[in-house]
């Protein structure tokens, strides 16, 4: 699992790449929850590149949400198709707010800028 | 020429550490078995899900997150089924737990919901066993030496 991290206008982007799995879950949940903390309440997870997820990937979405939501913040995801299909079965889109490429979350959410 | 649905019973056994680590690499051999079986990709992503899943669940509670214990993953290809049994001598479940859906802001507890949706049937037993089938790890790694537990895992195709 490859995670990069940039910032574009206070919205945080990570894309993730590769396998999103229990290996690798904890590392990445301290990576985002250290990013959420330290960021401005907008953040990006880009898993238009993960081929597969499993439940401890579900995790650490809800957890970036959770966070999020305690500073009143907001979260997009960009799915891949392996990921969207485990959204769905998780029943997980019902809360998630998911865009279809990561150009329209930034749009969306620089549109939100300042609110 | 054979196609992959024409094809004659397989059996394939492999075996992996109970280490995290190897879970993925087990999850990709067992996409690639079913995929080439089957033709599906559908198939062959749901019985990796669902093989990773009850593997993390073994890793983590049968074992306890302890390195060093062995987990065998038989692989059958029958009658347009695939058939996967996962072995391990690990803390041994009553039964499994029911297949509910976590709330939605519940970070663990999606497992089972997930094995149940990917797969047709699932059975788990426990069963005595004179000594466990590798041999080759040491007494004290053996955590339930004279039972294992068997996950099977059904999928028509």
């Amino acid at each position: 699992m490859i995670l990069q991290h940039r910032s574009h206008n206070d919205i945080d982007i990570v894309q993730l790449s590769g396998r999103f799995a229990m290996a690798d879950c904890a590392e990445i949940n301290l990576s985002i929850q250290g990013m959420i903390n330290q960021g401005h309440g907008k953040l990006i997870i880009d898993m238009e590149k993960v081929t597969f997820i499993d439940s401890s990937g579900c995790a650490v979405l809800v957890a970036a949400y959770k966070s999020l939501q305690l500073k009143a913040g907001r979260l997009v995801l960009v799915t891949s198709p392996a990921v969207q299909s485990l959204i769905e079965l998780t029943r997980l889109h019902t809360i998630f707010e998911i865009l279809p490429s990561q150009v329209a979350a930034l749009e969306v959410l620089e549109a939100s800028v300042g609110e | 020429m054979v196609t992959n649905h024409q094809m004659p019973p397989v059996m394939l056994t492999l075996q992996i550490d109970s280490s995290i680590a190897c879970v993925s690499p087990l999850g990709e051999a067992i996409q690639s078995l079913c995929l080439y079986a089957t033709d599906s990709l559908e198939c062959a992503s749901q019985m990796q899900l669902a093989v990773v899943e009850a593997i993390n669940n073994i890793v983590f509670h049968a074992y306890n997150n302890q390195a060093g214990n062995p987990i065998t993953v038989k692989w059958n290809n029958q009658n347009r089924q695939l058939l996967i049994e996962i072995t391990d001598f690990g803390d041994s479940m009553e039964e499994p737990p029911l297949p509910t859906l976590a709330s939605f802001d519940a970070e663990n507890g999606r497992g089972w919901w997930i094995i149940n949706a990917c797969v047709d049937e699932y059975h788990y037993k426990v069963v005595a066993c004179e000594q466990q089938s590798t041999g080759q790890l040491p007494d004290k790694h053996q955590k339930n030496p004279k039972k294992a537990n068997i996950l099977t895992l059904i999928k028509k195709y």
